[in-house]
């Protein structure tokens, strides 16, 4: 009888305490887990609507590219793009564990939020950072030991990745095993070969004969041949592409060397102080934008001068097919305005470098130095010197840009003061 | 009212309190959820302190939740039928249960004052090993070269991977290059806030060889969980070894032959 | 709160999954099916023939916009001289319109197999492009030359050449892929500098003068060429220049035939280009 009391009781309480943690339970999944839906690559909308690509026409690159190239979680290489399907596996995909216990997903862990899923530089911390993380899907990029026309190589891309790029939010991954740092590399030549894909086949819709259906042959002759192998072929040529780098003179006066550069940087031969100012605080110009803002720039001046074309134009005296064509463009411009807001991050104007804070994007070897002046900077304004300035005077350049963030006020002038205009 | 197999139930749902918390910090090293390993001078001292302030929290706590469950138990209002009285309270027992604990309080304030004294405020007679500057979201190192000054072209650059020579003290000028950031090297047991527009000494001295953690111990953005470096202790000729060849590395004019991987 | 801040992505529709496996099995198979873009015209014929037309604007075409000069004043602004926008170019007098590019889109053969090893020079003095329009051939040696007492250089868009042209000098620079449409050429060191430049592998481009006249000769006669025009301020596609002209079978995308018979010099005419297919 006792015995039976007991156990009610401690069952009663029991069952109480249970059933406030049951409805926490309840409580917390119903707002916290939802499924997420599977990651997916987003279309390049500013390539597309500014191509005046249709529906129809948008779809067919979506299925064309999701035939070549697979999807976030599943990877595809074909064999021309010279990709090595394993090491993209190891970067794709949700973050989880595969059956040996290694982790996978590096790349939705690492890179996504800043790169984004689709590599086009518009993850979820984009719009905080300056400068932007990189859009991958030109194929441009500025920090590499090749000529300015060529793309990086392997070597350059693990350098980034495994230094970062001081002065900006790309972080060094230098605590990542090689086989991590490697595969990542690979995720982005993928992700880089996709989107140069996706922009020359959206702008073959304009190349294609006015009789054609407006369709892309669904050939490989055409999607392989002619589309995706130069592409890979500028990829495997990156190598043979290296800048030529002869040995620094083995007894160099520094100080002679220094003086020499001065003269080079003031001159009118490398002309540097036209940008990076006469205190190479960088504040010579302020107003040239990089390519992948420029792009930016010119889509939004082509719907302000489309807009205002279209409000000034008087409806009455048009035929029916001008009417049509009329209200066509006014959605188009519409749509355009929207892809903007959505799909592209605010312009932002390229300052030339402040060479006085010893920040160096690209690397801060005089190698690197080297590089950036013998090629300039692709997509960025930095001109080459190659040909201008021949390779003993760069490295006077060289040490000279290095020796500014030692250079004391005095030997400018007082006239001259030392104000940057930002921080990096 | 209830029977009297509530009030059992409740006190002994009470009593779990102070017996799971002593089982949790008994069982934690097994699962190695304890202290993490101490390689630093000052670590055996830091930790005694932890461990004694543990001790004797630990025991006051036992002994009130043990009290709690005493009260629950006597005084379940199913048995306990009589009127309650009223007490006015008892002087010298609450003088006692207040000067003990400040006596605690003091001697505890007493007792470490060397040791944080050590940490915080005896800075070893050097120039800095290094500078380290907190940037989101990494840690920039910069080592003073050949002439032993910051600030001069023949520094070196790094980033997150820091090495610094074993049972040498080691004085680290700390920065921030844009926020608060906290630098911990937990194996170490040193942790600094670096504030912004402020230059900190952090000193310590390494008594073991091997790698270790940086952790950032400060919110300090969306990163803040990933800003993590790492710290290497080695032998001072190791150590120097490393200085040259990150040194040559950092003035290379000539690139890399592809077989010489990136890390060092 | 929960849906709002973030801006709202343009939808777009979802790739076609069966459609996408039937593509990528041809795509790994080795049988090729024939289909592209690039089918070479059919060469029908011999000899070679002439085209020549005339672009007129009708309608205002504005006031002169002037350039924001800031930088090298003593050079660029030299005795008062004003840099002008010199995107949309009409000739008081005639009415010519000035740096319309008429391009083929392809032929079939062409009469120099290979380019001239003359260099085209494309000069820059007094902070301006002296060349609006850069014609020349793929292959075909360009000098880019500055002739003004300070540096500049050349960026042309594309093709990753931008290199400094230090004062007095040139440098050599040849096309290696013709341009699409045509396109830009700036100074990074002078912002406002701006030109255009096509390079195409047959040669066959030709730019519209002053007076809005242009002459493409030597085309290949006895096949249908397709021409592709383009202006700098056109609002078509890309720059595409659509004008109403049917009997040349105009198209929106800014193209037109014709077919020449052997040593015939066709002249198409007049070609009105009205002001609302102008950009502002």
């Amino acid at each position: 009888m006792q015995l039976a009391n007991c156990l009610t009781e401690i069952g009663r309480q029991a069952s109480r305490l249970a059933f406030l943690l049951l409805c926490t339970l309840v409580l917390a999944s119903v707002i916290g887990c939802g499924a997420t839906p599977p990651a997916y690559f987003r279309p390049n909308m500013v390539e597309s609507t500014k191509q005046r690509l249709n529906p129809e026409q948008e779809r067919q690159v979506a299925t064309v590219l999701l035939a070549m190239f697979g999807t976030p979680d599943h990877p595809v290489a074909l064999a021309e793009t010279g990709l090595n399907e394993a090491k993209l596996h190891l970067a794709a995909g949700p973050v989880r564990s595969d059956i040996v216990g290694r982790k996978n997903g590096l790349y939705r862990e690492h890179c996504a939020h800043c790169h984004g899923i689709t590599g086009d530089g518009l993850g979820p911390t984009a719009a905080f950072l300056n400068p932007y993380p990189r859009d991958y899907r030109p194929g441009v990029f500025k920090f590499k030991s090749t000529e300015r026309a060529d793309k990086p190589t392997q070597a350059d891309l693990v350098r980034i990745l495994h230094n970062g790029i001081a002065g900006t939010s790309m972080p060094s991954f230098a605590l990542l095993s090689e086989t991590k740092i490697e595969a990542l590399a690979e995720y982005v030549k993928y992700l880089t070969i996709r989107g140069e894909t996706e922009l020359t086949l959206i702008r073959a819709f304009f190349e294609l004969d006015d009789d054609a259906k407006g369709t892309l042959p669904e050939t490989r002759e055409f999607l392989v041949e002619e589309t995706l192998t130069p592409i890979a072929a500028k990829w495997q040529a990156a190598p043979a592409a290296a800048i030529p780098v002869p040995p620094i003179p083995a007894n160099i006066d520094l100080v002679a060397s220094i003086a020499k550069g001065r003269e080079l940087f003031y001159g009118d031969k490398a002309n540097c102080v036209k940008c990076h100012g006469v205190t190479g605080l960088g504040d010579g110009q302020a107003n040239d934008y990089d390519d992948w803002n420029k792009v930016i720039v010119e889509a939004d001046k082509e719907i302000r001068s489309g807009t205002e074309q279209a409000s000034q134009a008087s409806t009455a005296g048009m035929s029916p097919e001008q009417l049509a064509d009329h209200r066509l463009q006014l959605v188009w411009l519409e749509k355009f305005h929207q892809v903007l807001d959505g799909d592209a991050l605010t312009p932002r104007t390229i300052p030339p470098r402040n060479l006085r804070q010893g920040i160096y994007r690209g690397g801060r070897r005089p190698l690197d130095l080297y590089y950036r002046i013998y090629a300039g900077i692709n997509g960025a304004p930095m001109p080459a010197a190659k040909g201008t300035v021949p390779p003993e005077d760069i490295w006077h350049i060289v040490n000279y840009v290095r020796s500014l963030p030692y250079e004391f006020d005095g030997e400018l002038g007082a006239d001259r003061p030392m104000v940057a205009p930002n921080r990096f | 009212m209830g029977s009297r197999w509530t009030g059992i139930f409740w006190s002994f749902v009470f009593l779990a309190v102070p017996v799971l918390g002593v089982a949790t910090f008994a069982v934690a090293p097994a699962f190695d959820i304890w202290l993490p390993k101490d390689v630093s001078s000052d670590g055996a001292t830091i930790d005694s302190l932890f461990m004694f302030i543990l001790i004797l929290t630990g025991v006051v706590f036992v002994i009130t939740e043990g009290l709690l469950f005493w009260f629950l138990w006597k005084y379940d209002a199913a048995k306990a039928t009589g009127p309650a009285t009223y007490v006015h309270g008892n002087h010298t027992l609450e003088v006692v249960w207040a000067v003990i604990p400040a006596g605690v309080l003091l001697f505890l304030a007493i007792y470490q004052m060397n040791t944080w004294a050590n940490v915080k405020m005896r800075r070893p007679a050097m120039s800095p090993t290094l500078e380290v500057v907190g940037r989101q979201f990494e840690w920039r190192l910069r080592y003073p070269g050949r002439d032993g000054t910051l600030g001069t072209p023949d520094d070196l650059f790094l980033v997150n991977d820091l090495h610094v020579p074993v049972d040498e003290d080691i004085l680290i000028q700390l920065k921030s290059m844009d926020v608060l950031h906290s630098f911990f090297l937990p194996n170490l047991r040193v942790k600094q806030d670096a504030v912004p527009g402020m230059k900190i000494p952090v000193w310590f001295k390494a008594t073991q060889t091997g790698q270790f953690d940086i952790v950032c111990a400060e919110l300090c953005g969306w990163g803040h969980y990933k800003m993590a470096g790492q710290i290497t202790i080695e032998s001072r000729k190791d150590f120097n070894a490393w200085l040259d060849s990150m040194y040559a590395k950092q003035e290379a004019t000539q690139p890399e032959p592809a077989a010489v991987a990136l890390a060092e | 709160m929960a849906v709002g801040c973030v801006p709202q992505r343009v939808a777009t529709p979802l790739a076609d999954a069966e459609v996408a496996q039937k593509i990528r099995a041809t795509l790994v198979s080795a049988a090729s099916a024939s289909g592209s873009t690039r089918e070479a015209a059919a060469s029908t014929g011999t000899g070679w023939g002439t085209l020549k037309g005339r672009f007129l604007f009708v309608g205002v075409s504005g006031a002169v916009r002037p350039l924001a000069v800031d930088k090298d004043t003593e050079v660029c602004s030299k005795g008062g001289m004003k840099l002008v926008d010199r995107s949309l170019l009409v000739d008081p007098a005639t009415k010519g319109l000035a740096n319309v590019v008429v391009f083929a889109r392809k032929a079939s053969r062409v009469k120099n197999a290979s380019p001239s090893t003359t260099p085209v020079v494309f000069d820059q003095k007094q902070c301006e492009f002296l060349t609006p329009v850069l014609a020349a051939r793929v292959g075909q040696p360009i000098d880019v030359h500055n002739s003004d007492p300070i540096g500049h250089n050349t960026n042309i868009a594309g093709s990753s050449f931008n290199q400094l042209v230090p004062s007095g000098q040139g440098t050599v620079y040849k096309p290696e892929s013709e341009t699409g449409m045509p396109t830009a050429v700036t100074c990074n060191i002078h912002p406002w500098m701006k030109a255009y430049a096509v390079f195409r592998k047959d040669g066959y481009v030709a730019v519209s003068g002053v007076d809005g006249t242009f002459t493409l000769a030597d085309l290949p006669a006895g096949e249908i060429i397709e021409l592709q025009v383009w202006h700098e301020r056109s609002n078509g596609p890309n720059g595409a220049l659509g004008l109403e002209k049917p009997d040349l079978k105009w198209t929106p995308k800014g193209r037109f035939q014709i077919q020449l018979q052997p040593d015939e010099v066709k002249d198409i005419g007049t070609l009105d280009v009205p002001a609302s297919v102008i950009g502002t």
